[in-house]
């Protein structure tokens, strides 16, 4: 395919605001060569994934280089779209694409009927026009067949992912299906920014918007109630950690221009509460990534608000730790920590269960005020962890110490205990009023 | 500079090529290491680089005689890389020092003993002294630093030239150091695990053949790696080694071990004398140790607060967070012995009031439900021995052992 269309540029990382011109520790002052090639392998200066394969180089078997928009069901390719999706080191491009999906793109899907219900013009599900129709996320791209018309620029870009945003509202359709929508499209914004290395400080934002959108997936989808939810999830966090991490290395880049420290710590505390638990040693250690972090993140709110919640969690002080997270988190923070709250809140009775005088039922009053739960919530909590609870002859109802019944807690289980009991869900620390503020 | 003339410089050249062909012949593996021991900035060494900065054509010198021209592939480079060292561009000596590396390791490889191993070593060291000196100079021209990272990959080619089942094998430990350095500097430390592994698991290595020097360094950074990943007898286990087989009058390497070994016989019950670290300047750790000591939360908190950014940056701070625990038990152990010097009848019996009486004379302000909490915490996790009646808000002791200790195991999780 002609490369001709497609123009090698210097890096495109103009900050929008000021920059102090006496400072010389930006990354950024790489002009390609006319051996691009050579150069770029060295003047990268976002580190690369190192598990750049290669392309695919797919001309044999799809001769007109369009590019492969499979849905992405299938679990198993997602090893392979990591290397994909990582910038090649070919020079990057600026996109000319005024729509929000290239016009050739968007004929094409006409005729596959390939159309996400979004993107119906009234309902059709053979016809769509620019207003609707969003680039896919393309899991074979091979960055040298890629023409400049295809990929869309930064102006582009953030006006569709306002667009796309702004469906969560839409009561038209199953959580599920607008999450899957925005989560395919929004990918293929990220793919498109990677592609022409932009990362100041309005890709930080854009950036930033869709960690939300992914936190708050992340907790609706538990609300949910479809087969094919715990994929969705696991997809979700895949791609929450991705871009949480590459927009620290976004960060890391951007350490000169100051407005960037607003959101940094509120987004790193992000992480934290991801990695509540050590126990999975597949990610990094969190000693290992506090290393990294400049002190004044450490420091900042955001940040003691989730170091604070690390301690708790970590010994085990279900009181505090409740009682922080209901008067500290923020909703985008609490999104995170929901299946911890319930985790603890089974471990707390299974404590309690484990260390009381045998002789004295616990009154179930009590462990509602300590546990920040209804009553009711806190007899179904018991029963599904299987406990007996006992009722005297008023109204008050106990817990009996020392049952040897009590079921192993782990936060899976206690996540499905509690969307097992419908009373339940309602005791959650938040009342859940959804309104997302982007 | 000293700016020797034409003949003196040639005179030098010369017999520095001269100094190379014969440590070669004569497998002199001292004579060999010390021709490219740039960071030693050694006069003699520096001397020839001037020597190359003023004659600018060694390269003829060296395709005079066949003697130094079976070397060309390696010294034609080393000088380009001696001469670079000598104006201050690392990053053009790096560059030329790779080249030399590679070339070296293409001969290294066809000599059977491996009388060269010394030279091999000093190889691995410059090339990553280069490469930080390096990448600081291309950080400080606004450019991106990754020759550390270039070295990274040829230390790891070097390491598989030398895992084989030949006597060059015992070389593979201290290359493997330089990468853990090398790892750590650069934060990747998770590549350490594929070096790790073929350490631990090939049949070619016997873990007791590698030398001293080199099984302590790398017990030290594998012990680094179960502190970060709070493993916490594997990693007594690793650092004591590093301990008891470090040469003794090496203090600033026992300080290195201690630093991290401190924090972790803490996490398993054990207190360092505080002329311990008196001795090793580490008394950052001193109120920590007062804190177990007392029982005194309070202490614990401030320690961890006055040297938050120092603990935070070894990685430690976790580790030493999670000793509440062990403070909360000794104050109650404490309060226990009060009570049992007033009437030992009623020793075993602890009123939740009275604990939380004690904790606001600390100055830490909990109400009687987060004490209960607290109790019900260390009694699941076998901190205290006993049980709790929430009617009469009474914490009942084990008439036996009541406090068990740690005993060199970390607390529950």
């Amino acid at each position: 395919m002609e490369d001709s269309t497609r123009r090698r540029q210097q890096r495109r990382n103009q900050p929008s605001s000021s920059t102090s011109s006496t400072a010389p520790t930006r990354f950024r002052s790489q002009k390609l060569s006319t051996n691009p090639t050579k150069t770029t392998q060295s003047s990268n200066f976002v580190p690369r994934s190192n598990t750049i394969t290669g392309t695919t180089r797919d001309s044999t078997r799809n001769p007109a280089h369009i590019p492969n928009w499979k849905s992405e069901a299938n679990a198993a390719t997602n090893k392979h779209e990591e290397e994909t999706e990582a910038r090649e080191d070919v020079g990057s491009i600026i996109g000319t694409c005024p729509f929000m999906c290239p016009e050739g793109e968007r004929a094409q899907r006409e005729r596959l009927r390939d159309l996400a219900v979004f993107e119906r013009l009234s309902g059709d599900p053979r016809k769509t026009s620019p207003a609707l129709a969003v680039k896919k996320f393309c899991r074979t791209i091979s960055l040298k067949y890629v023409q400049s018309s295809d990929v869309r620029p930064l102006t582009v870009l953030e006006d569709t992912l306002n667009y796309l945003l702004n469906l969560l509202d839409s009561s038209e359709h199953p959580f599920e299906v607008i999450h899957d929508f925005i989560f395919d499209r929004t990918r293929s914004i990220r793919q498109d920014l990677s592609m022409q290395n932009i990362v100041n400080e309005r890709a930080i934002h854009m950036y930033e918007k869709m960690v939300k959108f992914h936190v708050v997936s992340h907790q609706r989808l538990r609300g949910c109630s479809s087969s094919s939810i715990s994929s969705l999830q696991y997809l979700n966090l895949e791609q929450l950690t991705k871009t949480l991490t590459s927009l620290y290395i976004m960060y890391e880049a951007n350490h000169n221009n100051n407005s960037v420290y607003e959101n940094e710590a509120q987004f790193r505390s992000f992480y934290v509460l991801l990695h509540l638990d050590s126990k999975n040693q597949q990610t990094e250690s969190l000693s290992l990534w506090f290393r990294r972090v400049p002190s004044p993140i450490m420091k900042a709110k955001e940040m003691c608000f989730a170091r604070q919640v690390l301690r708790l969690y970590r010994m085990g002080n279900y009181k505090r730790f409740l009682y922080t997270v209901s008067s500290e988190a923020s909703y985008l923070q609490y999104c995170i920590i929901e299946p911890y709250v319930n985790e603890v809140r089974a471990l707390a009775i299974s404590y309690i269960n484990n260390c009381c005088y045998k002789v004295h039922p616990y009154p179930l009053e009590q462990l509602s005020k300590l546990l920040m739960m209804k009553e009711l919530d806190v007899e179904s909590l018991c029963h599904s962890c299987g406990l007996e609870t006992l009722t005297d002859n008023g109204e008050n109802k106990s817990l009996p110490m020392k049952q040897t019944t009590v079921t192993a807690i782990t936060r899976h289980i206690a996540t499905i205990i509690i969307q097992n009991c419908p009373s339940v869900v309602g005791g959650s620390l938040y009342v859940l009023d959804v309104t997302l503020f982007f | 500079m000293a700016y020797p003339s034409m003949g003196e410089a040639h005179r030098r050249i010369t017999d520095y090529l001269n100094n190379f062909s014969d440590a070669v012949s004569y497998q002199d593996v001292a004579s060999l290491a010390q021709l490219f021991s740039f960071s030693s900035n050694s006069p003699p060494l520096l001397s020839v680089a001037d020597a190359l900065n003023f004659f600018q054509d060694a390269n003829r010198l060296i395709k005079q005689s066949e003697k130094f021209s079976q070397y060309g592939e390696i010294l034609a480079p080393l000088f380009r890389s001696l001469q670079s060292y000598r104006t201050g561009n690392l990053v053009d000596a790096y560059h030329a020092f790779e080249k030399f590396a590679n070339a070296f390791i293409q001969e290294f490889r066809n000599w059977e003993s491996a009388w060269a191993l010394e030279a091999l070593y000093v190889i691995a060291y410059e090339i990553r002294v280069l490469a930080e000196r390096a990448d600081r100079e291309l950080a400080s021209n606004g450019k991106s630093p990754e020759k550390l990272k270039g070295a990274g990959s040829f230390l790891m080619k070097v390491f598989g030239v030398l895992a084989g089942k030949g006597p060059k094998r015992v070389g593979a430990l201290y290359v493997t150091c330089q990468l853990f350095k090398i790892y750590f500097k650069l934060g990747t430390v998770h590549l350490c695990r594929s070096v790790i592994r073929s350490i631990e698991t090939a049949r070619i290595f016997d873990f007791e053949e590698f030398p001293r020097r080199d099984k302590v360094t790398y017990m030290y950074y594998t012990g680094r790696l179960e502190v970060f990943n709070e493993n916490f007898p594997a990693a007594d286990h690793k650092l004591s080694y590093a301990l008891t087989h470090c040469n003794p009058l090496r203090e600033a390497n026992i300080r290195m071990i201690l630093k991290y070994l401190i924090p972790v016989k803490l996490s398993l019950g054990i207190l360092p004398e505080t002329s311990l670290l008196e001795k090793y300047n580490l008394l950052e750790y001193n109120n920590v140790v007062q804190a177990l000591k007392r029982g005194d939360l309070r202490l614990l908190r401030h320690a961890l607060q006055e040297h938050e950014d120092q603990f935070l940056r070894s990685g430690v701070y976790l580790v030493l967070e999670k000793l509440e625990l062990q403070v909360y038990q000794r104050l109650v152990k404490k309060i226990y012995f009060i009570q049992k010097q007033k009437d030992p009848s009623k020793a075993h019996q602890l009123k939740l009031e009275v604990i939380v009486k004690a904790l606001k004379w600390l100055e830490m302000d909990m109400d009687l439900d987060e004490v209960e909490c607290i109790m019900t915490i260390l009694i699941y996790k076998n901190l205290v021995k006993g049980y709790f009646a929430h009617k009469s808000k009474v914490v009942v002791l084990s008439k036996q052992d009541p406090f068990p200790k740690l005993n060199g195991k970390p607390v529950n999780s």
